[in-house]
């Protein structure tokens, strides 16, 4: 499993936790616009860090779901990943 | 509902999902032609339980009806409830553009026995079988009863006053009261009514414990109420949403009325027996018509509840002759459901649907596969009677003692 989450992998977790699909190419140009414009909810944005959290074995902070943005969430996300790594 | 003329309630749209059909036409073709539905169950997981019939409903595609993101979030009962609110919706022409710039004018109430059993036991699989981890946030919402009234309001925009009814099967008349008063105190319009999805395996397995319900294997058999061989229950999906709006504001617009909520009333005579619920549910009939200002000799047919358990059965035929006086062995009874199934909160309003049906084309649907009758009523059998139809009474009771009568007046049809 690669230590670093790509748009393509973001895209494929909101389609399976929040049933929300945004195309890879579209969600990378759309990255500073809110998870809540892209119809994915506190819920789903949980249930995301839950998924992430599984398949890397390794927690993530808590402000990974306060996240607003796909651009902010990435960041968050692999900064944490790396510093595992 | 006994309220002035401008602050009466009527119903101004109807949207079924049932197991005889998923529109309105499909829905009142097979219940007038009193076409039995009931099948053997062929839900996955559910082959081995002792419980055998049911009506589901086949013709149904939740990936059409809802968008995608519900199909994740919500359960098969909230799927119901979206479709059949769209439905109704349509049928009242109160469409996006309609609602979206009075969002405070439209509430939503529902009613629901059962919540998202399929969506739990999924998501409790995965608790005991991966662990905590592994539990999808939804579940905290998508089991609830309360789920289709908040996912209806949230996907629709509406704002109106919100609320879930959690009385038990006669929740679903009483939803469509609690409908009905808030349009009495402003509302302009409420979608209201009761879906339920009980035909998956841990919803299977908590109804086992109803001694009410029937484990004939006979599709034809399994459900006779009325009758000597009244063996119970069969149990059903889906179920109905309707828009109860206030007459004014629906004239107004020229909406057709296709019903008047006349009058409601509500008791509980508890759990302990069948005989219990003749007093309560004449009290019932007798408050409804109280309220709607309806003579016993006004009523024209009854939607019965028909559980199919003698005692209930006798106990329902004695409150009818107890509230209705020597109309009760003239008055035409029938129990349409015996051809689709019991849908627990759902059940009644589909009866409502039906009601308001049999009112429009002066014609009673009969009570499939049910010939000897056994009690002192006039039920209706074999093939629907043409009658006119004015004032309608529709019962419901709940397995754990609720009763509810609802009266219903035909509409004035088409933009009068």
């Amino acid at each position: 499993m690669s230590a670093h989450i790509t748009v393509e992998e973001l895209s494929g977790l909101m389609k399976q936790a929040a049933g929300v699909t945004v195309a890879p190419q579209e969600l990378a140009q759309r990255s500073d616009t809110g998870f809540d414009a892209l119809g994915v909810d506190s819920l789903g944005l949980l249930g995301i860090v839950g998924e992430l959290e599984n398949r890397h074995g390794t927690p993530m902070p808590p402000d990974a779901e306060r996240c607003k943005t796909p651009r902010q969430f990435l960041d968050l996300v692999n900064s944490t990943l790396m510093a595992g790594a | 509902m006994s309220a002035p003329r401008e602050r009466r309630a009527a119903i101004t749209g109807i949207g079924v999902v049932a197991p005889n059909g998923t529109t309105i036409d499909t829905f009142w073709k097979n219940t007038q032609e009193g076409l039995s539905v009931l099948d053997r169950i062929t839900r996955e997981g559910c082959e081995h339980l002792p419980l055998k019939v049911a009506g589901e409903v086949r013709a149904f595609d939740p990936a059409a009806a809802v968008e995608e993101r519900y199909l994740v979030q919500t359960d098969r009962f909230t799927h119901y409830a979206m479709a059949a609110a769209d439905l109704a919706l349509d049928d009242a022409r109160l469409g996006a553009a309609d609602t979206a710039g009075q969002p405070f004018s439209i509430g939503v109430v529902t009613a629901a026995g059962s919540g998202g059993g399929e969506f739990g036991q999924r998501e409790l699989q995965r608790l005991w079988g991966k662990g905590s981890r592994f539990v999808g946030p939804y579940q905290s919402i998508a089991w609830f009863y309360a789920a289709s009234t908040g996912q209806i309001s949230i996907r629709r925009g509406f704002k109106g006053p919100c609320s879930v009814v959690a009385a038990d099967e006669a929740g679903g008349l009483d939803a469509l009261a609690h409908a009905a008063r808030a349009v009495q105190r402003g509302t302009d319009a409420v979608v209201a009514g009761s879906t339920e999805a009980p035909l998956a395996p841990y919803s299977m397995v908590c109804q086992l414990g109803y001694e009410e319900l029937s484990t004939v294997d006979d599709p034809s058999r399994a459900y006779l109420p009325f009758t000597a061989a009244a063996g119970g229950f069969v149990p059903a999906e889906g179920g109905a949403m309707v828009v109860v709006e206030a007459e004014r504001v629906a004239r107004e617009r020229g909406a057709p009325l296709r019903a008047l909520l006349a009058g409601h009333a509500a008791t509980f005579t508890g759990a302990s027996g069948w005989e219990e619920s003749r007093a309560g549910l004449a009290q019932a009939i007798r408050g409804a018509l109280d309220e709607a200002g309806c003579a016993p000799e006004e009523i024209d047919v009854v939607f019965a509840d028909a559980l199919g358990v003698p005692a209930a059965d006798r106990a329902e035929a004695l409150a009818i002759a107890d509230a209705l006086g020597g109309h009760a062995a003239r008055v035409p009874v029938t129990a349409p459901k015996t051809g689709i199934g019991r849908g627990y909160c759902a059940a009644p309003v589909l009866d409502t649907a039906a009601a308001v049906l049999a009112m429009e084309h002066g014609l009673i649907p009969p009570t499939p596969n049910v010939f000897d009758v056994c009690h002192d009523l006039d039920l209706v059998t074999g093939r629907a009677r043409a009658v006119e139809l004015r004032t309608a009474l529709v019962l419901s009771r709940g397995l754990m003692g609720s009763n509810s009568a609802l009266v219903l007046r035909r509409g004035a049809g088409e933009g009068v």
